[in-house]
């Protein structure tokens, strides 16, 4: 019977989507079996509760024909005899559960660090990308923290959920099974990666079907709801044939090299969960829009305005409560994580080269404005 | 007397009691006799009211919710009206808002007073023969807490809304700007209203029994009351707790919740499901009772295993308590916590098994009448079998890793508690409506109206199962394209239940307009509810009622020349009595 359910499953029929982890067999066929048991407990029911309702329908005022109202070895048989059942599915989804929870020795180990709204997969060696690359037949380790609220790290494709707490660490493996296939040319994914930055958009990995890398990918989702964009909490996982593909990969994202510090600013706007929340186009969005916003005065809550100048910009990183803006009246919600000891002092210089390349008020107008005075805001 | 389809051999034992003048509804008149009423029946009627309000409000948020998730990136609150009451909210923000409020109107201001406060409160003193409820100022203040509770919800979403879903998880409802701490006011406020109705009950079925009514001759639906009180009265200020101690948390930051002050927010989770999961069946074991009822009346046949299903009863109440870890699987417990866990929700799914089977053997060559009560209940039997054996899934712990947190589980619980609770309610509300307002309604309305639930029901929900076992997330304001044929399946049955649910108003309004004037017994019930009149006097009854056995139709016939309802009772010898004359010398004695 597992065999034969285990090719349903690959089957484009299936009630599940592409299985890719060694846990996926066992939490199919379990699902399944759970499923039968299910059926053929509740075909007699539905069959006797429409048949009874059907045969035994009768005119006002006839009497019933029995009016047996008890019968102690059936009611005996029927409340004990399905608990052996019950017994095996507990069993079978008590042993998968805890191969789940016994993280092989020796596993390769990501850490994960899951902010609102966004993730950080870190590899070492100061590579933090939002995708997660693991190596096939392999077993995986996350490490997992939160920096804000819980948030719960999902992918369907392995059958895998642990949630993720801030304050501590939780854990989860998986062994992938299913390689990655590069399904489009470098050539082409700079081609679109290039029309992409032309238009400010960001790589569409729903409608491409595959990474900026050339990748076809397994959905990786956050399952604990966390906020307005919760449901764009997505990434993606890519499997690798070889831990040599890996390391390759990794290398690709390890090193600056000597990009002038805007060019790798834009990088690590769209890497490390800086574009869910701030627009680059001017566009309101969770925070305030990056977009010509360098060297001009912001009003701040608490009252009082600030000048958005390279020691803002690196506070408002790393302690993002501190001023916190408001535009147009409307104060933001102060929900930005902290990035203190997540970027180095490259980084965030890079950062602000960033935000300086998308508009620099000051250089405009070098004298700040006659009414720099505080103003209360109410 | 009537000859009609009394056998020979029998003769009618009609009372012939007066039909009384007045009635609960028209013994006093104006707003104030009812704003100070202690009568049961009208604050049971002024909560049928008052939940149906909350029902109404939720069901169009829950329309909200389908309409925007009809298409991947979301349709209804990308509208510009939206953009233009709310300007400084985005779409996924009005989303979040307003499943939030969908889960907390539905679970706190519906669900969970729905049938202990609305037909509990109108039939437990009814059904044991008595004039009211233990405490009727404590019943008439629950019912004033709730209407407190509602406002603060009201308030919450006037405010800024609530966005923290209905489970208030930390550390996110200790950081969120929006309205928590009214939210929880609400909420907090609402427990003691529901305390206060639990307590009321258990006193009320503890002391207020008539003689003969001995425990095992209750109808099963005070046996199902009974054991809801006791959770009501147990679970409750263990939320009524956490929830002061989540407002603590937000306003003095005592660390117990929110890991930035040193505490632990899967404590929260914790203290949450203790209650909350023990409130599940809060919702649903009053059901279990209705459907008792339903089923035995309706086919006019002795309820089957009377014992099994009232211990049953008390079995759910008490398992329900140690189950709670099954919402946490996901949360990084411990294994052999996990597993036990786990081991657990299974035994809670036998007592609920027994119920279902016993139903059905119940309709095993009886007289079944077709009437909407008993449809509904028909659809309830259906509804909460997938419902329960979809549990399965999720008690199970391999493959509750996949499931947990996906729209597998919006489907289960959807299945539970609208499959189960609210079309219990509606075939509840359908049975004694005739009671509580003296009118029939149309039949043919009624019965229309559960053909659309039905349909509509699974339609909306049965695809979610494959949505859930896809990989797709609950709580999502936007999702992947590969979703969206079974999203707009769903989002067409949800219209559908809509106008199925609409139906069902307009029929219960409609009878009030023109039905006819409803007999005492309408569907030949046994319990004593059916013996005074419809709708009752203010005092319930001319007369005690004789306690007999809650299932016994042996002696209820129907009689077609009065066309209702009669009692019987085999024809008697009339010995004439004897003279006096005969026997002067015991007169003498």
């Amino acid at each position: 019977m597992m065999s034969l359910l285990g090719d349903y499953t690959s089957s484009k029929l299936s009630v599940f989507p592409k299985s890719a982890s060694s846990f996926s067999g066992e939490s199919d066929w379990v699902f399944h079996f759970i499923s039968i048991v299910c059926v053929i407990f509740f075909v007699p029911i539905a069959i006797a509760l429409f048949g009874f309702a059907w045969k035994y329908r009768k005119a006002k005022g006839q009497p019933a024909d029995s009016q047996v109202d008890h019968n102690t070895t059936l009611e005996l048989v029927w409340s004990i005899g399905p608990s052996f059942l019950l017994v095996v599915m507990f069993y079978f989804g008590a042993r998968g559960y805890l191969d789940m929870r016994s993280i092989p020795e020796g596993a390769y180990n990501v850490g994960v660090d899951a902010y609102k709204w966004g993730w950080g997969m870190d590899y070492g060696n100061g590579v933090i990308h939002p995708e997660l690359h693991v190596v096939a037949g392999e077993p995986t380790k996350l490490t997992m923290t939160s920096k804000d609220v819980i948030h719960s790290l999902y992918i369907p494709s392995f059958r895998v959920k642990k949630d993720i707490v801030p304050g501590r660490y939780n854990y989860i493996w998986f062994k992938a099974m299913e390689p990655s296939e590069k399904v489009m040319s470098d050539e082409e994914c700079k081609q679109l990666a290039d029309k992409d930055k032309e238009e400010n958009l960001s790589w569409d990995y729903d409608a491409r079907q595959c990474t900026p890398d050339g990748y076809n990918f397994y959905d990786l989702y956050c399952a604990e709801y966390c906020g307005t964009n919760h449901s764009e909490m997505q990434t993606v996982v890519v499997v690798h044939e070889t831990q040599e593909e890996l390391d390759a990969w990794i290398k690709k994202y390890s090193s600056r090299g000597d990009e002038p510090p805007a060019a790798y600013g834009a990088k690590l706007y769209e890497r490390r969960g800086c574009k869910s929340c701030h627009s680059i186009d001017g566009s309101r969005m969770v925070g305030p829009s990056y977009k010509g916003s360098y060297g001009t005065m912001r009003d701040i809550v608490g009252g009082g305005q600030v000048k958005v100048d390279e020691n803002y910009i690196r506070e408002s990183i790393l302690n993002p409560k501190a001023k916190v803006a408001i535009e147009q009246g409307v104060a933001y919600q102060p929900v930005m994580p902290s990035y203190k000891g997540q970027l180095s002092d490259d980084d965030i210089y890079s950062l602000i080269e960033f935000i300086k390349s998308l508009g620099d008020a000051s250089a405009a107008e070098p004298e700040p404005p006659a009414d720099a005075e505080p103003v209360s805001v109410e | 007397m009537s000859a009609g389809s009394v056998p020979s051999g029998y003769e009618v034992n009609d009372p012939g009691y007066p039909t009384p003048q007045e009635n609960y509804l028209t013994n006093s008149k104006g707003i104030l006799s009812w704003a100070f009423t202690l009568d049961h029946k009208r604050i049971g009627m002024m909560y049928l009211i008052g939940v149906s309000s909350a029902f109404l409000l939720g069901g169009l948020l829950a329309i909200g919710i389908r309409l925007h998730l009809f298409a991947p990136d979301g349709v209804l609150f990308n509208n510009a009206l939206f953009q233009w009451l709310a300007p400084d909210k985005a779409p996924n923000d009005i989303y979040n808002q307003v499943f939030t409020l969908h889960g907390a109107i539905m679970v706190f201001l519906f669900i969970i007073p729905s049938i202990p406060a609305a037909l509990g409160n109108f039939l437990v003193p009814v059904m044991l023969g008595a004039k009211d409820v233990a405490f009727p100022r404590l019943n008439l203040s629950s019912f004033y807490l709730w209407v407190g509770g509602a406002l603060f919800f009201i308030m919450a979403l006037l405010a800024s809304g609530l966005d923290t879903g209905w489970t208030f998880y930390t550390p996110y409802s200790t950081t969120t700007d929006s309205s928590v701490i009214l939210a929880t006011t609400g909420a907090f406020i609402l427990g003691f209203s529901s305390i206060f109705t639990g307590l009321n009950f258990i006193v009320t079925i503890n002391t207020m029994r008539p003689p003969g009514m001995t425990w095992f001759r209750m109808p099963l639906f005070l046996w199902a009351t009974y054991s809801t009180s006791i959770i009501q009265v147990l679970a409750t200020p263990v939320l009524g707790i956490t929830l002061l101690l989540l407002i603590a948390e937000r306003t003095l930051h005592i660390g117990i919740f929110d890991p930035e002050y040193n505490g632990d927010p899967v404590t929260f989770q914790h203290f949450f499901w203790f209650y909350s999961h023990p409130a599940v069946y809060i919702m649903i074991l009053p059901a279990f009772g209705i459907i008792s009822e339903l089923i035995s009346v309706h086919s006019h046949k002795r309820i089957f295993g009377y014992r099994f299903i009232a211990y049953s009863s008390i079995a759910i109440a008490l398992l329900s308590f140690i189950v709670w870890g099954h919402h946490m699987f996901t949360s990084g417990m411990s294994p052999i916590t996990t597993i036990i866990f786990s081991a657990l929700t299974f035994t809670v799914s036998v007592p609920s098994a027994i119920k279902v089977f016993n139903w059905v053997a119940t309709m095993f060559k009886g007289s079944i009448s077709l009437t909407t009560p008993m449809v509904y209940a028909i659809a309830f039997i259906f509804l909460f079998t997938i419902g329960g054996l979809t549990g399965l899934h999720l008690g199970t712990l391999a493959t509750d890793m996949h499931l947990h947190d996906t729209y597998f589980v919006v489907a289960h619980f959807h299945y539970v508690m609208v499959g189960g609770t609210v079309v219990a309610f509606l075939g509840g509300v359908f049975h004694w409506w005739p009671k509580m307002v003296g009118k029939m309604y149309s039949e043919v309305g009624g019965l229309l109206s559960a053909a659309l639930v039905f349909i509509g029901f699974n339609l909306t929900f049965l695809p979610q199962f494959i949505l859930g076992s896809r990989g797709m997330p609950r709580r999502y304001a936007t999702y992947d394209p590969e979703f969206a044929p079974l999203h707009q399946m769903s989002t067409y049955g949800a219209l559908i239940l809509g106008v199925g649910l609409f139906v069902a108003l307009f029929v219960l309004l409609m009878s009030l307009l023109n039905g006819k004037k409803a007999p005492a017994n309408p569907w030949g019930g046994a319990t004593l509810e059916w013996n005074c009149t419809s709708p009752p006097p203010f005092y319930n009854f001319e007369r005690p009622p004789v306690v007999g056995d809650p299932y016994e139709f042996g002696d209820i016939r129907w009689d077609t020349e009065l066309d209702r309802y009669v009692k019987v009772e085999p024809k008697r010898e009339r010995v004439p009595v004897e003279t006096p004359a005969e026997t002067p010398a015991h007169a003498s004695e």
